[in-house]
């Protein structure tokens, strides 16, 4: 691939999502150091997840300074190596085997844009063989500047037979930055080895982001993902793709509350390409305000036997939010089988009646509801993570009824 | 004299626009059981629903009097804060909300002792019910039993019980008929709705009054022996003929 090639694709909209003109951000020219605290305790408090974060992360990147970057014990015990993307690819003789390899750098514009002018700003995390890594790993990527492109390349490498839990936090002040964030993100889960990802988004009714996830998951090996976005976008597109070797297994939640007048195109595909491989996507959407959210599941599967099940759920609130569920089941093995659900509807009344009939308030009634559509009660996420979670959904829910 | 907890005051009843129930009288007194029996569609759920305030059952005229104060206009959650809560025939299935949670929470809004909670849980039978969703994916006895326990739980001045025998087999009818007979000792009044002589009879000696309700209004009130024989003999229909043709000598 040339480079001409990936310039040609600066001009090349994503097929989903509204287009954005990238002239609208500029792109940094040199690291200048944040020293900004303040403002990434903010936002951190808007991830729902608490300042405490920032003292705990392995990784925060404000903008697209590293402000701070633990190599804890916890981690060095392991031989786990946590980097910024461009130090990892300068001192890691091995690194680029892993650098561009599962997205393309001519996917769409945003790829193209991150691929030419990102400098390779992100994290790199490897985990080595048999290593299991079980206390979590927080990763922050943070914006503060205005107008400006967030341009990211992450890169995880969990090994054969090791474990690691992931928890990044993507977001900015609770004010007008009129950004674009652009995530890309290569993961790769050795045989037998397991990830989960858990990936929370605060952004601003201003923000563009389109993160651009793909993992390939070897031979027995497992992927967690669980997705949260809660707060106003002015576009927000997604499709990550996972593809599963040989009895590899995958689970990709998703939570979307919409709000403003945003547009969220909030997507997951799973690839079964190894026999004996299974696959489940679990969405749950919240419209609000004037929010549009198009839920686009897909499951394919090349090898059989194999497993995929599809579950989407959608609940309006008020009469301006849309959501649109977009299942897709393909595939070319007569031993594979692939089933959806999607239902959309609103609180219903009884619900609300049975809750205030009990003691609740009619707010308090929609809180409890909605926190319990929100919870998808994810059995393969480790106990910490499901406590960040859960925090995250008491957060979403408290502030559920404005 | 016995203290009144809930008097229903010439009440009316609406769905909508239309009046289904005129002019019902009652008072239950403090730890008495009034039970309302009547054949299908009469109005006894429509009458516990608008008293407890569930829309779209409405009290278009008289008083919803608890303890003495009017609270007929007050939304449900404020008179289950006073005391007075529904125990619905059909509880909904609530999505991700898990039982012991809500359990909890319930307990710590009414100020409830966890040993209540617990002697409560072994009565009814609902322990292992506590890491599920509420409602979901239950058998009719473990609903009607749940939906029992988490009314009781709020340690309710009177209770409303909305058919907590319909669809549940012998065993989960002797276990709901010993939780309330220990929420009446221990204070608690209650109205019981039911189709089933079988579950009155289970009460027997705790019934003060039954209340037949009939083509919308009370047709009579009274006493055990005054009433279930009349019940057995004659049915609902029987009876209302009787009383149409100038009543019982």
């Amino acid at each position: 691939m040339s480079r001409d090639e990936v310039l040609k694709a600066l001009s090349k909209p994503s097929p989903y999502g509204p287009d954005v003109d990238l002239g609208r951000f500029s792109v940094s020219d040199e690291e200048t150091p944040s020293s900004d605290v303040s403002a990434a305790e903010k936002i951190a408090d808007r991830l729902g997840i608490g300042s405490w974060v920032l003292r705990k992360a392995d990784y925060l990147q404000v903008n697209e300074s590293v402000v701070a970057r633990a190599m804890s014990e916890k981690l060095a015990k392991y031989g786990a190596v946590v980097l910024p993307t461009r130090e990892a690819l300068r001192k890691l003789s091995w690194a680029p085997d892993y650098a561009w390899k599962l997205v393309e750098p001519t996917l769409d514009k945003y790829v193209a844009a991150t691929y030419l002018y990102g400098r390779e700003a992100g994290f790199f995390i490897y985990v080595p063989p048999d290593a299991k890594v079980r206390e979590p790993i927080y990763t922050c990527l943070f914006i503060t500047r205005r107008s400006y492109a967030q341009l990211l390349h992450n890169i995880v490498v969990v090994d054969d037979g090791a474990e690691l839990n992931l928890i990044t936090g993507c977001g900015v002040p609770d004010q007008p930055v009129g950004s674009l964030h652009v995530g890309i993100s290569e993961y790769y889960v050795g045989r037998k080895a397991k990830l989960t990802y858990t990936m929370i988004h605060a952004w601003a009714p201003d923000m563009v982001v389109r993160p651009r996830t793909v993992a390939e998951v070897r031979e027995g090996g497992e992927y967690v993902s669980y997705y949260v976005i809660y707060s106003p976008v002015e576009s927000l597109q997604t499709f990550p793709r996972v593809i599963l070797r040989e009895n590899a297994r995958a689970t990709l939640n998703s939570v979307v509350v919409g709000g403003g007048r945003g547009v969220y195109d909030v997507g997951s595909s799973v690839v079964l390409s190894g026999a004996g491989s299974s696959g489940e996507i679990l969405s749950r959407n919240l419209g609000r305000g004037s929010s549009a959210i198009y839920a686009r599941s897909r499951i394919r599967s090349t090898a059989g036997p194999s497993k995929g099940h599809i579950e989407c759920l959608g609940l309006i609130e008020g009469s301006e939010a849309l959501i649109e569920s977009l299942p897709e089941i393909s595939s070319s093995s007569p031993d594979a089988v692939l089933t959806h659900e999607a239902a959309i509807g609103k609180i219903g009344e009884e619900l609300i009646s049975y809750l205030m009939s009990k003691g609740f308030a009619e707010d308090e009634a929609r809180s409890v509801i909605i926190k319990g559509f929100l919870s998808i009660e994810e059995p393969k996420l480790p106990p910490q993570i499901m406590d960040v979670v859960r925090r995250t959904i008491e957060y979403i829910a408290s502030r559920a009824t404005g | 004299m016995v203290e009144v907890t809930l008097e229903l005051r010439n009440v009316s009843v609406a769905v909508g626009s239309r009046v289904v129930l005129s002019s019902v009288n009652m008072k239950i007194g403090y730890r008495e059981l009034h039970v309302l029996v009547g054949p299908n569609g009469s109005g006894k759920t429509s009458l516990l629903n608008a008293v407890v305030g569930i829309k779209p059952y409405e009290v278009v005229s008289g008083q919803v009097l608890l303890m003495g104060e009017d609270v007929t206009r007050e939304p449900p959650n404020v008179k289950a804060r006073k005391g007075l809560v529904l125990a619905h025939q059909l509880p909904p299935v609530v999505k991700g909300v898990v039982v012991g949670k809500f359990v909890e929470e319930l307990a710590r809004r009414f100020d409830v002792k966890k040993s209540y909670v617990d002697m409560l849980s072994e009565i009814l039978e609902v322990g292992y019910l506590m890491d599920r969703y509420l409602f979901d994916k239950m058998s009719g006895g473990e609903r009607k039993r749940l939906e029992t326990f988490l009314t009781l739980l709020t340690r309710p001045r009177v209770a409303l019980l909305d058919e907590p025998d319909s669809g549940v087999d012998i065993d989960s009818l002797n276990t709901i008929s010993n939780a309330l007979r220990a929420a009446l000792n221990l204070g608690t009044s209650l109205l019981l709705v039911t189709h089933s002589l079988h579950m009155i009879k289970l009460l027997r000696e705790y019934v003060n009054t039954i209340h037949v309700v009939y083509g919308g209004a009370l047709l009579m009130s009274g006493l055990y022996d005054e009433v279930v024989p009349l019940v057995e003999k004659h049915g609902f229909s029987g009876l209302a003929l009787r009383f149409s043709r100038g009543g019982f000598p």
